[in-house]
């Protein structure tokens, strides 16, 4: 299956990119794309701990079951005000 | 509860929402809120803050923190303005107002509207 990925505030530039698509097996979890992301970005892998991550416009656990044609956003923490 | 969102590039016109203000007659209470960009961050010296937001989650987000505000406060208007792009400092980047029948409930629900958002509220800031 195939998902989309989006990048916000200076997760951009850590990736080079705000988007990018993904190609994971059936099954696999945020956490598994944030993995595979990891090796494409060696940066983000520094932010593991601090990356909040979205399906649509929700919030998800990195256990989330990841669907066809989801729409994953990737960001740091975030500082509104 | 009315509410009201608005994320923009656009200043923040407090004259206009001040006008604009709506009030039935059981309200005693109207509390507003301008943050405001320093001009200092981490220490440095700024011009501005660059804002940049995920508007569709953002919007999204600032409804539900709106729904709980409903559930918890019995208030009768909210209305934010939160901009993007850049703004200078000394000018507000975010205007909240909360219209209520006592100052306990406006106050509290205020304060607890603007710590959510900055926990929940896909918006971030960048020094320039």
């Amino acid at each position: 299956m195939s998902v989309t990925v989006s990048f916000y505030s200076y997760f951009k530039e850590l990736t080079g990119c705000d988007r990018t698509t993904e190609s994971l097996p059936e099954g696999s979890t945020l956490n598994d794309l944030y993995q595979k992301l990891s090796v494409r970005f060696p940066k983000l892998a520094a932010m593991q701990k601090s990356t909040l991550m979205a399906v649509g416009v929700e919030y998800r656990e990195r256990g989330y079951i990841l669907k066809e044609g989801d729409e994953v956003s990737l960001f740091p923490p975030v500082q509104g005000g | 509860m009315i509410r009201e969102l608005t994320i923009t590039a656009e200043q923040i016109d407090e004259a206009g929402l001040s006008r604009s203000r709506k009030l039935s007659k059981g309200m005693g209470a109207v509390i507003y809120f301008l943050g405001v960009v320093r001009g200092t961050e981490e220490g440095n010296a700024i011009e501005a803050i660059e804002y940049e937001a995920f508007q569709r989650m953002a919007e999204h987000q600032f409804n539900l923190l709106f729904d709980e505000m409903e559930k918890r406060w019995p208030i009768e208007s909210v209305r934010l303005v939160h901009r993007v792009g850049t703004v200078k400092v000394n000018e507000p980047s975010l205007w909240v107002e909360v219209v209520a029948p006592h100052r306990g409930e406006a106050f509290a629900s205020c304060q607890w509207l603007i710590d959510e958002m900055k926990r929940v509220v896909p918006i971030w800031k960048k020094p320039v």
